[in-house]
């Protein structure tokens, strides 16, 4: 038995070096979430909070509206975690005037623990101090970030981090500034083939987001600020291959959310003709161009409302 | 808990330290501590569906004993009858009352009556299916005074619930099993090594092998209107090695885990890609079903005694109930009577029970026969499991017509590396077919080498692993 323990522990020592050396790695390297973190905790006179996923995070740059704003969406940021990091700072956030949510394909209908995105749960957890109800204290992986991502996404994620000097995506205003370019007409229409299917879950259950979505009104609405609900701009051909009846629904329903609340406005911009195909990094994502023109319109609305 | 998660990866070091450690001084007391492992193993997934196995050993143990204390030749038969009722009920209640309510309903909806729908929103548990043959095989082989039944409870339970083999199998027999807990297990290391190995190697099976597979499976299956004839070939051939490394690739952590525990465990998958005909398959594929339903179902039917319209007869029921026993939907059906029809000429010219040597073992290569051979099985085998993967009739055989329409001679849109690395996997299986595993490499007689390999496998695990996708069988 001595035998089999000592064996196991040598062959297993340069597996544990290697995973503390990637728990260093993901502890002590700043990324979106810890610099978001680090940021928001700083923002004590701001007016407008962009949340929302990489719609947002890509497609609202704070740069080019009127008010002091910080975009606190990041990749992938789901409603459940934009109403945990609302319900965390709108204490810290005297001044805040508007919130922006983005309400896109997925927003609604977009499940608990997807496979793709399980692990971001432990990084919101550890990296912004939220308390995550969706992990139990016996995972195993709430105590080690190492653990949470495959090996491959770690060492990628380490040579990312080697070949651009940081793991920060966003300037100082969490917008996100990596997308800078655009592509073809014929790349577009395979990227929209592709995201829109990566993006059909097949699902038109809204009620358990659509109640999230409500929650953060209301919670607004005890603090006197007024909520816009963003339908983010995409390239047509991947709107028009998703499923037509649950656009209806999404608008249905953001309707619906605008006429029952006092303090929600909605800017639809999915199919608005001032976006044209460069304004796009790919089939759903605006570039920095784009994210201006979407910025400024955003801007328009909230300075009529002041007014 | 899944054998593939850093969960059981805390909890089987754990198991293994206690059960060594603090529990091997009483036989009771490790059995009694194995059979909470498994009630906790199993609760981990969901422990309402406890009540079942516990149910399931009580009355089994309970009939076990009443058949020692009778010769009647009635009794036995009533309670060998209620075990099956019992069990048979569960198994049937929880996985076929939806197939049969909604076949009854097709039926009556044919000859133009509409029945009401059912309600019932039943969930299946978790390894229902192997539990219930594990319990099933003691009873009969009470019944058939094969084995004594058993006076220790704690033996019993622990047999009925061990946690390596509880919810995919090897689906064991009493006779095997239940000795095991009821004497003495003294650590061995040789056994333990071997059963890490084939932890490693069946986690290897099933991160690597079989969830890069399930990737382009899942994609070539869903979207199978948009690929050509000859994508859709290589989705079956991925999906043929998808089901393998996952089923394999679990029962290696089985026996591993249950190895490292000082028990043996039958060997359910004997590289079963290089049989040279379906009897040959069918002796190396899910040992450990088969073999179930050869001494339960298919022997008491009357076997091959007989005239061949009846031995032809048996060999269909077996393939159709063993269709059946892997889920309720036609699909499953269907997949077993192809497996009877291409069963059929093997009977017919009594060529059944050849190929029961290892293939060319002499050889390093095999011979352009025997590769013809094991490739004509494997085609049959892959275009099989098509039923098996479809979610109903109608789509296996839409993806049928657009496997063989033109687009069958295009060039497939999969991924080159992934075919290379099956391929090459497949050579390591030629190379070690005389072994019981891929990884017994003790003839490697440089021990940095071997651990060289040790490593490489897990770096693979790590680096090459697909996205996490459930285990295959325990839908089952």
């Amino acid at each position: 038995m001595r035998k089999l323990l000592t064996y196991i522990s040598l062959f297993l020592l340069p597996i544990l070096l290697v995973w503390m050396l990637a728990e260093v790695f993901y502890r002590t390297v700043p990324n979106n979430y810890t610099y978001k973190h680090e940021q928001i905790s700083k923002m004590e006179g701001l007016e407008v909070l962009v949340l929302g996923d990489s719609h947002t995070f890509y497609g609202v740059n704070p740069e080019w509206l009127s008010l002091k704003a910080y975009n606190l969406s990041n990749v992938s940021q789901t409603i459940y975690f934009d109403k945990l990091l609302l319900e965390k700072h709108i204490n810290q956030l005297p001044r805040l005037k508007y919130l922006i949510v983005a309400v896109d394909y997925t927003t609604l209908s977009q499940a608990d623990n997807t496979q793709e995105d399980i692990w971001r749960k432990y990084f919101y957890k550890a990296q912004m101090d939220l308390d995550v109800p969706l992990i139990y204290w016996y995972d195993p992986k709430s105590y080690s970030l190492a653990i949470t991502r495959k090996f491959d996404k770690t060492w990628n994620t380490f040579k990312e981090y080697r070949n651009n000097k940081t793991l920060i995506s966003c300037d100082s205003n969490g917008w996100g500034n990596t997308y800078l370019s655009t592509v073809d007409a014929v790349e577009m229409s395979r990227l929209a083939k592709v995201v829109a299917k990566k993006h059909e879950d097949e699902s038109m259950d809204f009620s358990l987001n659509s109640n999230r979505v409500q929650q953060m009104i209301d919670l607004c609405n005890e603090k006197g600020i007024e909520v816009l609900i963003v339908n983010m701009p995409s390239v047509a051909e991947y709107v028009s291959l998703l499923n037509s009846n649950k656009w209806q629904k999404i608008d249905s329903v953001c309707n619906q959310i605008e006429i029952n609340n006092k303090n929600v406005t909605r800017i639809n911009l999915l199919n608005n003709k001032q976006f044209e195909l460069n304004d796009f990094q790919d089939a759903d994502h605006l570039n920095a161009e784009g994210a201006k023109k979407c910025s400024l319109i955003i801007d328009q609305i909230l300075k009529n409302k002041n007014d | 808990m899944l054998f593939n998660t850093i969960d059981f990866a805390i909890f089987m070091p754990i198991v293994f330290l206690l059960y060594w450690f603090v529990f091997k001084k009483k036989i009771k007391t490790q059995n009694l501590f194995l059979l909470a492992v498994s009630y906790f193993f199993y609760a981990c997934w969901d422990w309402h569906f406890l009540g079942l196995i516990f149910l399931s050993s009580v009355v089994d143990y309970l009939v076990g004993h009443s058949l020692a204390k009778t010769e009647q030749r009635i009794k036995r038969k009533m309670l060998l009858l209620l075990s099956l009722i019992v069990n048979l009920g569960i198994l049937g209640f929880f996985k076929y009352y939806h197939f049969f309510i909604e076949s009854f309903q097709e039926v009556f909806t044919l000859f133009g009556r509409n029945l009401e729908s059912s309600t019932l929103n039943i969930l299946l548990p978790v390894g229902i299916s192997f539990y219930t043959f594990q319990t099933l095989s003691y009873t009969i082989d009470v019944y058939r005074k094969k084995i004594e039944p058993t006076h220790d409870v704690v033996s019993f339970f622990a047999f009925v619930s061990f946690f390596p083999q509880l919810v995919a199998g090897p689906i064991e027999r009493a006779s095997n099993l239940l000795p095991q807990f009821e004497r003495k297990r003294f650590f061995d290391y040789a056994k333990s090594v071997d059963g890490l190995r084939l932890i490693i190697l069946g986690l290897f099976k099933k991160m690597v092998i079989a969830d890069n597979c399930a990737l382009a499976v899942n994609e070539i299956f869903t979207y199978y209107p948009d690929y050509s004839g000859s994508t859709l070939f290589f989705g079956a051939f991925f999906f043929a090695f998808q089901i393998y490394g996952d089923f394999s690739g679990y029962s290696d952590i089985a026996i591993g885990s249950a190895r490292l525990l000082g028990f043996d465990l039958m060997q359910n998958f004997n590289s079963p890609y290089l049989s040279r005909n379906l009897g040959e398959f069918w002796r190396r594929w899910h040992i450990s079903l088969s073999t179930w339903f050869r001494d339960y179902v298919y022997i008491p039917l009357g076997g091959n005694k007989g005239s061949k319209g009846k031995w032809i007869r048996n060999i269909f029921i077996v393939f159709l109930v063993s269709g059946l026993w892997h889920g309720a939907n036609w699909t499953f059906i269907i997949w077993g009577f192809i497996h009877a029809l291409f069963f059929l000429p093997l009977i017919l010219s009594n060529k059944n029970s050849k190929f029961k040597d290892i293939a060319e073992n002499s050889k390093r290569l095999p011979s352009i026969k025997t590769v013809f051979q094991i490739s004509f099985t494997f085609l049959i085998v892959t275009l099989a499991w098509v039923f098996f993967r479809s979610e109903n009739v109608t789509q296996a055989f839409l993806y049928f017509e657009g496997m063989f329409s033109v687009s069958f001679f295009s060039f497939p849109t999969v991924s080159r590396g992934l075919v290379l690395f099956l391929i090459i996997y497949m050579i390591f299986e030629w190379l070690q077919r005389d072994k019981k595993h891929l990884l017994e490499i003790d003839f490697i007689r440089s021990k940095p080498l071997r651990i060289a390999i040790y490593y490489m496998i897990v770096f693979a695990i790590f680096y090459f692993a697909g996205d996490t996708q459930p285990f295959i069988y325990f839908q089952f």
